[in-house]
């Protein structure tokens, strides 16, 4: 028996349709083989694929989301994988490779909103109980330090460093210009002379 | 015998309460009864036990090292993981306030209308309970990088909404400090 799935938001909707894996001793319910998806986002062409594509762009767009959720925008995937996503001109482009020979890949400029609501629709089929798809995606993990660095321009990380070395550079070369205070001539030591009793 | 819940302390830095707090504090910004709905939210997700009352609820925030009257010391994992749950429920009930925010579908004029609120309330907030004298807040109230800094926080609230944006904030809370 087909099911279908459908998760809708403003700009985006995406439609799974499957089977369940009886072999597996899965419900009826259940949709445990993925036979196809449709993907529509608004002012695009609507999108289909097959479980590979989808897993392929839930892996890019879901570490795109972590990393923009903590300020730091960089591209995933590459060249040879069939998603990417790459921060562009205020927004986000997706581009699409399709399997079939000669076709030209597709890219999509996505706005901050058409890209959250795709997150939230990829959201929604991942905490779907009904969906026991696996895809196979990498644990959320605390951004390294390294990470976090690249979101602060090289100008401020540098800026206070530089105001510092500065200003013992400063301090330094003013102390040096203050003359030293002459020490007072020699001159003998006073001697005590005890009191004579009497 | 029953056990108590383990007390595990936080996996929340210093900074990462303050961009909780932050976040918490945009919400606020973006709805007039932001206050009000936390305190209601917590009670409905449960949460009486850790946050009784209101002011336990506000003792907590108070982590935050950028408070004009900051709390020492650290929260247990079960308190910050509460906060972040509200957070994300309150996030998703301003989902469609924060998509027009971010949309550039809408008409020019209204949403700079809808940013020129939202900076003048998050500033008033700001003003109110934060401690002016901080690096960090005097970032937040410049006009250019509080700007840039406004945005990123409506669009990492927008990612923090949903069935998914408990754990994408989580794990972004425990970022290494830069």
């Amino acid at each position: 028996m087909k099911l279908t799935t459908r998760y809708e938001q403003t700009s985006c909707r995406l439609e799974l349709e499957g089977l369940p894996d009886v072999s597996a001793g899965q419900g009826d319910q259940s949709l445990g083989i993925l036979t196809g998806f449709t993907l529509a986002l608004a002012g695009h062409t609507e999108l289909e694929g097959k479980r590979e594509h989808l897993q392929a762009l839930l892996q890019v767009v879901m570490p795109y989301a972590r990393y923009l959720l903590s300020g730091v925008a960089r591209p995933f995937g590459d060249e040879a994988s069939p998603v990417l996503i790459a921060p562009h001109d205020q927004g986000h482009q997706l581009m699409l490779r399709s399997s079939q020979p000669n076709t030209e890949p597709l890219t999509l400029q996505l706005d901050d909103a058409e890209l959250a609501d795709l997150v939230r629709c990829l959201d929604l089929l991942r905490n779907d109980a009904r969906v026991l798809v696996p895809f196979d995606l990498p644990q959320l993990q605390p951004l390294r330090r390294r990470e976090v660095l690249n979101r602060e321009p090289l100008r401020r990380r540098l800026a206070a460093p530089l105001v510092g070395v500065a200003a013992l550079l400063l301090a330094g070369v003013a102390a040096w210009m203050v003359p030293l205070p002459k020490a007072p001539p020699a001159s003998p030591a006073p001697v005590a002379t005890p009191a004579k009793p009497g | 015998m029953t056990q108590a819940p383990e007390q595990r302390p936080s996996p929340l830095s210093r900074r990462g309460l303050e961009r909780l707090d932050l976040l918490l504090l945009c919400t606020e910004a973006l709805d007039l009864n932001g206050g009000e709905a936390m305190v209601w939210l917590s009670e409905e997700m449960g949460y009486t036990s850790l946050f009784p009352n209101r002011v336990e609820l506000w003792k907590r925030r108070c982590y935050n090292p950028l408070r004009r009257t900051t709390r020492r010391g650290a929260l247990v994992e079960q308190e910050t993981d509460a906060l972040i749950r509200i957070l994300n429920a309150l996030a998703d009930r301003l989902y469609p306030m924060l998509r027009s925010l971010l949309s550039s579908a809408e008409p020019p004029e209204i949403t700079e209308q809808r940013w020129g609120l939202f900076r003048s309330r998050l500033a008033e907030l700001i003003k109110e309970r934060f401690n002016l004298r901080r690096g960090g807040v005097q970032r937040l109230l410049d006009p250019v990088e509080g700007r840039a800094l406004s945005r990123q926080l409506v669009q990492a609230l927008a990612f923090s909404a949903g069935p998914g944006g408990f754990e994408r904030l989580k794990a972004s809370l425990q970022d290494a400090a830069a």
